[in-house]
Order: structure tokens, then C-alpha cells, then sequence
């Protein structure tokens, strides 16, 4: 019996699996997609103007349509969520980034996670001031460390490390978020005494759930998730939220989904949503929109916890759900679907 | 019933270099955290306590990793991470990279308890613990000879072990189920000897180094970049929430199948509602002790 020669066994193995799938059944490739959200609860619809709404729309299809390209010309999951992800830090509009919002001491303090469904790996930093793009260091400590997670001054001096400039932290601050924060310290003067402490201090209102994030399925079938945001206005300096926590606000497996998540953190940590929504995927065979649907309108809402989550699976499944008054988001893929969503029923194609 | 575990670290535990005169110190600083936290129980308090109790104790014991005696980073200094989650409500805090804080497990506890978040990191933590009138304690305190000397070693090219004397991945913890069956979890370390500082590990991550739900809790002893990729603690509540494995099987899975496949190694101590507790490590060894209320008294190494 005839052996085939070894380069065309190569060969073979190093064809795309969607090649030789298409090519025996005459079916399409593996669908692409990519969902984004740019904060849940952000602003009340009342107070959305046609102008604002527009102008919102607009950075988030900028986002969309940045992170798809880079899926639609064969890049990696990985690559689209950063690029997805950066484009929203880069827009002041949004919690992330530029135009983050500012702490008590009056500065940005960034947070952002990256996690890559084979493998998994994951990648995150926290609490720092002087990175232009958290979502980019975050890649770095994924792929250029041996840690997941690095924080404050000891992440600004791996950033240096790296070769990535930093900025001042001037660079971060916008008038709106320094008006905001004028408006929540005011807040605070006003709260009467005997209620919560100067940490407990009442850190709701617009803007204060503005995280961004995004999730990809590529051509080679791997997910990825990743998430970046400045937190709450007046938060307490040092204040992590869920989203750099790996589990909390960001999760990816390839054996399951990748998951990006917006809301109140500290309900997310406590709930560990974002791995949740895959462990229901996982054990109790759900499927990702009914996972979604649990972990948002039962178990958060149960609990108190105000905000959504984006989801994405390998055959390309997309959930979008939240249980706050809104979520700015968007999603596309090789199906077709192009759309930017603001509230529960204003689907734009 | 009710019951505490602890544990002061997992992974290679080489017999030969583990003298019976620091053998004994481990096991005397394991006694006394195990007993401390045991008391609480006893006289009736909340799991809470006990295991805040018993974490205090491996902190300030200077053989374990965390508190006083803590691994040392790069730049010589103690920078440490503790997590506490009352399996009651949900409820959590935690604290990273401090270094100035004598007991980072009483801080985690502030941060659930009079504060609105879970986690608070670095300068902004310890703004907080002077807030609440903790009194700051220099750097120096935590530093022993001993971390001294295997800080120089590990940057002289040689593989030290953070546990022994020991320790690859000295962590402490403890898990607690009380009289009326609510279930707490705490976990503090100073992570890694010759950690890049900033360097979080799973420990005061919710989820990955600690997790508490009414049912079950679970807090890990391991590799920490392991541990959280892998969501390690929630990862055993929810096999046993969602997937009905019993608590030493989902234990199992976690360190054999699923933190093996993913090339990290270390151990789970774990606690049901029933007061059942699982110790199981996939590393050479695991400090540990159990007491319960039905006479179980045990402290083991390998």
C-alpha cells in the first residue's frame, strides 16, 4: 500500500478546517462576529438628546466596525477586541480611557482585562494613571509576562518596561467628567450626617457604569474577551472594580464563550458573572442567551446589582442583555447582522 | 456541625530539607492558628471570625507566607494580598499589593464591612485602612532573615522555594462552617519571592483564590495565574451547584483534570454546609489542619 507523500499530509493538516469542510459540503465558512457595549445604565433616556444619541451611535459603530474589519481580513479574536476596545478608550464619550471618570482625588484610574478563549490566557491591570490604552497593557502582561494581573505603579513600571510611553494624567481628564465629579462631591457635602461613611458615599447616577468592552469570534473558531473602564465618579483612590478581575467582569474559554460585563462591580465580583454565564453554558446546558438571561434578570437583579452583559459562543450565538435602563452596544457578523443598540427597543440596522 | 480547615501553603515540600526542629515550628504555628480559630467556633461565634481569627495568627507567624514573614519582592519589600467573603450574603472584601498594613485579613474585613466596594488596591488601600484607623506599620516588619536570604538566592539564579523554607506558593487560608451552618473563607499571602512588584495573585481575587456560597466554600492554595485563569474557587462551588458532584469530586476535577491540564499545580481546602471538609492538593505537599465539633483534630504536611 502507497503512502501519500509527507508535504501533502502537511499540507493538509495545514489547511483551514473551514476549507476542507467547504470544500466537501459546499458550505459557507465559519461565521465572524463581534459585540460590543460602551456601558449599561449610562443615561437615562429622558435626558438623551438627538444630537448626544447621535454622536454616541457613532463612536460605538466606529468600534463595531474596527473590530469586525479586523476579523473580516482573517485577524485574530484577540486582535479585534483590542482594536474594538482601544477605538472606545480613544472616544472621550466613553468610561474608558480618554474621558474616564474621575476619582475622589480628581484622576483617572484605569482598569482593563484581556482573556483569550484557547488556552485560556488572560491578561489584566488596575489602578493605573498614566497608560493611554489599559486595554493594550493588559495584552502585554498576558503576553509578555508570566502574571495575569498587575496594579498600579508596579504596572506603570512594566508598561516602561515594555516600551510603552506613558501619559500625564491630564491627558484623561474631559470638562464633563471634571463637572460630573464637581456634582457628585457636592452630592456628598449635601448627604446628611449619620448616613454612610465618606466610603459609602452614593456613587450612582450617569456615568458612573460607563465600562466598554468587547467579544470576538474569529475564522479560526478561538473567542476572546476584553473589557477597560476609569470605574465610578468619586470612587475611593485604589477601587477595582470587576473588570480586570478574570471570572468577575471578563472571561473567554473556547470551550464555552467569552463574556464581557457592565453594571455595578462590586455585585459582578461578588457573583463572579462573567465566568458564571459559561458555567451554565457548560453544566446546566443552557443556551447562551438563556445563561445571559439568567445571570442578569434573576440572579443580579435578585441581588440588587444593576447592568449587562454581551456574550458570544463558537457557533457564533450573540446575547446582549441587561437589566438597567439601558446599555449602549452593538454587534456584527458574517450573517449580515450590523446593529447599534441604545435602549430595550431601539435596534438600528 | 461545625468545623474550620486551614492551610499554610502548597507544593514542594521536600522531606530532606525540612528539619524536624522547623518541621515542628510549622506544625506548633498550624496548632495555634487551627485552635485559634477552632475557639471562636466553639464558643459559639460566626464562621467570620474563626477564619479571620486563624488567617490573623498564619500572619503573624513568621514561617508562612503572608503577614509577617511574607515571600519578598523584587525590590526587598513585603507587598501583600488578603481576601475575606461571608458565604451568608455574598458579602466580600479584599485588599492588594499594601505594604504597610500589620494584618491585611482585618483590612479585607474593613473593606466588606464599612465600605461599598470589594477591592481596594495598593496607596488607595491603605488611605482607606488610615480612614479606619488602622495604624500603618513600616515595611521593614514584615521582612525576616530568612525571606532575606531566599530573595537574594532566587536573584542569584537559583529556584527557591517561597513555601519552605518553605514555599513555592506560600498562601494561607482558612475556611469555617459555624453553629448554624453559615460558611465563610479567608485567604492572605505575600504571593511570589522575587515577584515583579504590583503582581496580583488569585488570593484576594473573589472567585480564583476565595469563594463562599451558602453551600459550600472553597479557597485555594496553588499557582496563582493557575488558579485564575481557571476561576478555581467558584469553579468547585459551581460544580457542585450546577453539576451535583460532591465536594471532594469537584475538588478533584478542579486540581488533577482541569488545573493539570492547564500546567498549574497546588491545593483546595473546601468546606460544606454539613461541616465536611475536603483537603486535596496535586503538589508534593500541603500545610493543612482540620477541627471539628465531632473530635476531628488533624494537622498534616504531606
Amino acid at each position: 500500500m502507497s503512502r501519500p507523500p509527507l508535504p501533502a499530509i502537511l499540507a493538509l493538516l495545514l489547511v483551514p478546517a473551514w476549507l476542507v469542510c467547504g470544500a466537501a459540503h459546499g458550505a459557507a465558512p465559519p461565521p465572524i462576529a463581534i459585540v460590543i457595549h460602551g456601558g449599561a445604565g449610562v443615561i437615562e433616556r429622558s435626558k438623551m438628546t438627538p444630537a448626544r444619541e447621535a454622536s454616541y451611535r457613532n463612536g460605538l459603530a466606529a468600534a463595531l466596525d474596527a473590530g469586525y474589519a479586523v476579523l473580516e481580513r482573517g485577524g485574530s479574536s484577540l486582535d479585534a477586541v483590542t482594536a474594538a476596545v482601544r477605538t472606545m478608550e480613544d472616544d472621550p464619550q466613553f468610561n474608558a480611557g480618554r474621558g474616564a471618570v474621575l476619582n475622589q482625588d480628581g484622576d483617572a484610574e484605569l482598569d482593563a482585562a484581556i482573556m483569550g478563549g484557547a488556552g485560556p490566557r488572560a491578561g489584566a491591570v488596575a489602578a493605573v494613571r498614566h497608560v493611554k490604552n489599559p486595554i493594550e497593557l493588559a495584552r502585554l502582561v498576558m503576553e509578555k509576562s508570566p502574571h495575569v494581573l498587575l496594579v498600579a505603579d508596579g504596572a506603570e513600571d512594566f508598561a516602561l518596561e515594555q516600551g510603552v510611553a506613558l501619559v500625564p494624567r491630564e491627558y484623561f481628564r474631559t470638562e464633563q467628567r471634571e463637572h460630573e465629579l464637581e456634582e457628585a462631591r457636592r452630592a456628598e457635602a449635601a448627604r446628611p450626617a449619620g448616613t454612610p461613611t465618606t466610603h459609602a458615599r452614593a456613587l450612582s447616577g450617569e456615568n458612573s457604569r460607563g465600562t466598554v468592552g468587547a467579544v470576538a469570534l474569529d475564522r479560526d473558531g478561538n473567542l476572546a474577551a476584553a473589557t477597560s473602564t476609569g470605574g465610578l465618579t468619586n470612587k475611593h483612590t485604589g477601587r477595582v472594580g470587576d473588570t480586570p478581575l478574570i471570572g468577575a467582569g471578563t472571561y473567554a474559554s473556547n470551550d464555552c464563550c467569552a463574556v464581557s460585563g457592565t453594571g455595578q462591580g462590586e455585585y459582578y465580583i461578588r457573583q463572579v458573572v462573567a465566568y458564571d454565564v459559561c458555567a451554565l453554558v457548560r453544566y446546566r446546558h443552557m443556551g447562551l442567551a438563556q445563561a445571559v438571561h439568567e445571570v442578569v434578570q434573576v440572579k443580579l437583579r435578585h441581588s440588587g446589582g444593576e447592568g449587562g452583559v454581551i456574550a458570544l459562543d463558537r457557533a457564533g450565538n450573540i446575547a446582549m442583555d441587561f437589566n438597567s435602563a439601558g446599555m449602549f452596544r452593538g454587534a456584527r457578523d458574517s450573517h449580515g447582522r450590523r446593529e447599534i443598540a441604545m435602549y430595550p427597543d431601539s435596534v438600528a440596522h | 456541625m461545625y468545623a474550620i480547615a486551614i492551610h499554610g501553603g502548597a507544593g514542594a515540600v521536600p522531606r530532606a530539607t525540612l528539619s524536624a526542629e522547623r518541621e515542628r515550628s510549622y506544625r506548633t504555628g498550624l496548632e495555634a492558628a487551627l485552635d485559634g480559630g477552632y475557639a471562636v467556633l466553639e464558643r459559639g461565634g460566626t464562621s467570620l471570625d474563626a477564619v479571620a481569627a486563624a488567617v490573623r495568627l498564619l500572619e503573624d507567624h513568621p514561617a508562612f507566607n503572608a503577614g509577617h514573614g511574607a515571600a519578598l519582592t523584587r525590590d526587598g519589600a513585603a507587598e501583600l494580598d488578603a481576601a475575606i467573603m461571608d458565604g451568608r450574603q455574598l458579602r466580600a472584601g479584599a485588599v492588594a499589593s499594601v505594604r504597610h498594613i500589620k494584618n491585611p485579613i482585618d483590612l479585607a474585613r474593613r473593606v466588606m464591612e464599612k465600605s461599598r466596594h470589594v477591592l481596594l488596591v495598593g496607596a488607595g488601600a491603605e488611605e482607606f485602612a488610615l480612614e479606619e484607623h488602622f495604624t500603618l506599620v513600616p515595611n521593614q516588619y514584615f521582612r525576616t532573615a530568612e525571606r532575606l536570604g531566599q530573595l537574594e538566592s532566587e536573584q542569584r539564579g537559583e529556584r527557591v522555594s517561597d513555601l519552605v523554607p518553605p514555599s513555592p506558593h506560600g498562601t494561607v487560608g482558612a475556611v469555617a462552617c459555624d453553629a448554624s451552618g453559615n460558611l465563610a473563607a479567608a485567604t492572605s499571602t505575600g504571593g511570589m519571592t522575587n515577584k515583579r512588584p504590583g503582581r496580583v495573585g488569585d488570593s484576594p481575587i473573589i472567585g480564583a483564590g476565595t469563594y463562599a456560597k451558602n453551600g459550600v466554600c472553597a479557597v485555594s492554595a496553588g499557582h496563582g495565574e493557575y488558579f485564575i485563569r481557571a476561576v478555581a474557587a467558584h469553579h468547585v462551588v459551581a460544580a457542585v451547584e450546577y453539576r451535583g458532584l460532591t465536594l471532594a469530586q469537584a475538588a478533584h476535577e478542579q486540581l488533577h483534570v482541569v488545573l493539570r491540564g492547564l500546567g498549574g499545580e497546588g491545593g483546595l481546602i473546601a468546606i460544606d454546609r454539613a461541616g465536611g471538609v475536603i483537603m486535596d492538593f496535586s503538589s508534593e505537599g500541603m500545610f493543612r489542619g482540620v477541627r471539628d465539633a465531632s473530635g476531628r483534630r488533624e494537622i498534616a504536611i504531606y
